[in-house]
């Protein structure tokens, strides 16, 4: 009997993972965070609270947890209330969890970051792969949190070799009635984009997070992947597929713009930093496809279109059995 | 403007009657598209040079509708080209449903006729806008989009075929499919070639591949070159991004003279500069494509580059800023290139499978193999020199 802690069950996301990670009955789960789960979490049984370190470590002492997915992170499924708070709960959070972790004896972590944490610049691969170097966001955003975390477990993993640290970067989140940082932007009236530039991005469907999440909470990789739907779109068409037509701004406008405070602040929402409305940054996928068994099971297009026809909606039911089935099916394969 | 107009009409007669022949004969448009593309185009262009041949005789005013008529009908069958094959089946289906003759363009049912096509020419135009406005269309992984492609490519075909009357050798050395790594001498001030390369291969070659040129990461920073370049499927070079395509059996070239070679003055024309360090060898060893030399000749003169002026490329962040006898003189029309006569020579392959990915680390195969392509593309550059009897 494996115990698995899922950090931040009140998410949609953690849910999703929960119900997923439920069909599987060798797994018992147990779910915290410091609000109820809005949505079904399935055989988890759910921990309201926010215990500090020590408090945290007598907690999986206690479950003899085995693996924790880290998904308890600010501005990530709502807009964050202020970059203070967002630091204190994602970066030193993060870092309390590991180490409480490493206390405990727990083996494995999976944490979830960005594969924006590479930044947007014109050097960047058509594809970039894991072991591409990240970059450090100029702007103290999610996306320099999660920058952050992700050094600050580099560098935790090369001196506990013997916990398994596993970083999913993921594309930003879209459907199955998730909010995120990309939903944010591209539900605005008129999305801004840069006059001249088209650069190619990557989503992500919360159901294929969500089980991307589960399979490596219970497969032994370790590492970095990347996780994106197939295949990239174009910035304006991406816009364009969920209804709405860009704002084609001159970049010294925008300048002069963000300066005076007349625009909208980057820290809410996606892009983070606007050099990604200018260059790409694709992740490569193939490392997950072909160790964690996972593929990406919504296209692109079909995700945006379903955002701009306003189905981006909670469908507990069909979409759970769905999810549920590809976990499965790549369980049993591997 | 008659006489002007003869000589075409009777090239366009034999065409016409060529593809004509079987006129009333059903065409699956399933198994050819082309075929049926031809038999509309061709009515109309029978038509038109039916109007044509009678202005000849007429005198008058009649001759100046006549004229117009014939240009009205000669605008429709080059858009009909254009169109995808259901569109011409419909086209075509329009006209013959309701019997319109368009020869007797004095009739209130030719100009019903010709309104039917205007309109339903229109109305593609609109929808495929349309489409575009929604978000409604394809890209490839690396950001090609088919439809630009088909938009700029007449553009290219006409610098290709008529601007520079290129001549193109040896096309059979580009595989039929699967990777391989086009290895070119660049010139040129602007990247030209790269364009001409790849409408060489599309035009000349028996599977009309599509070549990804790998273009200098400045041009990724440039507003509106950037996304046009990526629409057009061409990538920024890197290693990875070599590999990348290869390992997808792309046709992918490369010019290893880098900026060195498309800056280089007019009096070192035809002189290869260095060949970089060898980076494309790696990436064809690792992925096992073979490396085809390509010999561009003509290049070099459409802009001769008479300086280039450092302190206000580096003010401007370029990697060269060209002087030539027309730019910046003129402005923008100093950037029109003179039209050069240029030939394309494609050599027979070099191999790397025997050697082996790891090959790719070792620094002696790499700079022999990179060092056999530069011979190979300058011993043909001096040869195809000798036999040049103009630039022009």
């Amino acid at each position: 009997m494996t115990t698995i802690l899922i950090n931040g069950i009140g998410s949609l996301l953690g849910a999703r993972v929960a119900q997923i990670l439920s069909a599987d009955e060798s797994l018992r789960l147990v779910g915290l965070d410091r609000r109820m789960p809005i949505a079904p979490v399935g055989r988890a049984e759910v921990l309201t609270a926010a215990p500090d370190g020590q408090q945290l470590v007598e907690l999986l002492r206690a479950e003899q947890v085995e693996c924790v997915i880290h998904l308890a992170l600010l501005g990530e499924e709502e807009p964050a209330p202020n970059r203070e708070v967002a630091v204190q709960q994602n970066v030193l959070g993060s870092m309390e969890l590991l180490g409480a972790c490493a206390h405990a004896g727990v083996q494995r972590v999976v944490l979830r970051s960005s594969t924006q944490v590479y930044g947007a610049v014109p050097t960047n691969p058509v594809f970039i792969p894991e072991q591409h170097p990240t970059v450090r966001p100029r702007h103290s955003t999610l996306l320099r949190d999660y920058f952050e975390v992700e050094t600050f477990a580099a560098n935790f993993a090369r001196t506990h070799p013997d916990m398994q640290i596993v970083v999913l970067r993921c594309a930003g989140l879209l459907g199955g009635g998730v909010w995120s940082p990309l939903t944010y932007y591209l539900t605005q009236s008129n999305p801004p984009t840069l006059l001249g530039f088209d650069p190619r991005i990557q989503v992500l469907h919360l159901d294929d997070a969500a089980v991307a999440l589960a399979l490596t909470a219970t497969c032994q990789a370790t590492g970095c992947f990347n996780l994106a739907a197939d295949p990239p779109v174009k910035l304006v068409q991406a816009v364009r597929l969920a209804g709405h037509q860009p704002l084609l701004c001159l970049e010294p406008f925008t300048d002069a713009a963000v300066a005076l405070g007349l625009s909208h602040d980057l820290t809410r929402g996606w892009p983070f930093e606007r050099n990604f409305l200018r260059y790409a940054c694709i992740a490569d996928t193939r490392r997950a496809q072909a160790e964690l068994g996972w593929s990406p099971g919504h296209d692109a297009a079909a995700v945006l279109r379903e955002l701009g026809e306003g189905r981006n909606v909670y469908a507990a039911r069909e979409q759970t059995e769905v999810a549920l089935q590809i976990f499965l099916s790549r369980r049993s394969q591997s | 403007m008659n006489e002007q107009s003869t000589p075409r009409a009777n090239e366009r007669t034999d065409a016409a009657t060529f593809s004509t022949t079987n006129h009333t004969a059903p065409v699956s448009p399933a198994e050819q598209p082309s075929a049926m593309v031809n038999e509309l185009a061709a009515e109309v262009h029978e038509i038109e040079i039916k109007v044509r041949n009678r202005a000849q005789q007429a005198e008058g005013d009649t001759v100046q509708v006549d004229a117009f008529v014939a240009e009205l009908l000669k605008l429709i069958a080059e858009n009909l080209e254009r169109m995808a094959p259901p569109q011409v089946r419909f086209a075509l289906d329009l006209l013959r449903k309701f019997d319109i003759d368009l020869e007797d363009y004095l009739s209130p049912d030719f100009w019903r006729g010709a309104g039917m096509l205007i309109g339903y020419q229109i109305q593609e135009q609109s929808a495929f806008i349309q489409r575009r406005l929604q978000g409604d269309y394809q890209i490839d992984p690396y950001g090609m989009d088919l439809e630009i492609v088909d938009i700029v490519r007449p553009f290219l075909t006409f610098m290709y075929r008529t601007w520079w009357r290129t001549t193109t050798e040896g096309i059979a050395h580009v595989p039929e499919s699967g990777r391989a790594l086009l290895v070119a001498n660049h010139s040129g001030v602007l990247p030209w070639d790269g364009a001409m390369l790849a409408t060489a291969v599309y035009e000349e070659h028996s599977s009309s591949r599509i070549v990804r040129n790998l273009f200098l990461h400045w041009f990724s920073t440039l507003p509106f070159v950037a996304p046009l370049l990526a629409d057009l499927g061409q990538v920024a070079g890197s290693p990875e991004n070599a590999i990348n395509l290869l390992e997808n059996d792309e046709l992918v070239c490369v010019f290893p003279e880098g900026v060195k070679g498309i800056g280089k003055l007019f009096q070192q024309r035809y002189r290869l500069a260095r060949f970089g360090r060898g980076g494309f060898v790696q990436a064809a060893l690792r992925t096992g494509a073979p490396l085809v030399p390509v010999t561009i000749i003509g290049a070099e003169e459409i802009y001769p580059l008479i300086a280039n002026a450092k302190p206000i490329a580096q003010m401007f962040g370029m990697p060269y800023f060209p002087v030539t006898p027309f730019f910046p003189w003129l402005g923008p029309l100093g950037a029109i290139p003179l039209p050069t006569h240029w030939t394309i020579s494609f050599g027979p392959p070099i191999s790397t499978q025997e050697y082996g990915p790891d090959a790719a680390d070792d620094p002696l195969i790499v700079f022999m193999l990179a060092e056999q392509v530069r011979s190979r593309i300058q011993e043909t550059l001096d040869a195809k020199l000798q036999e040049r009897a103009s630039i022009f």
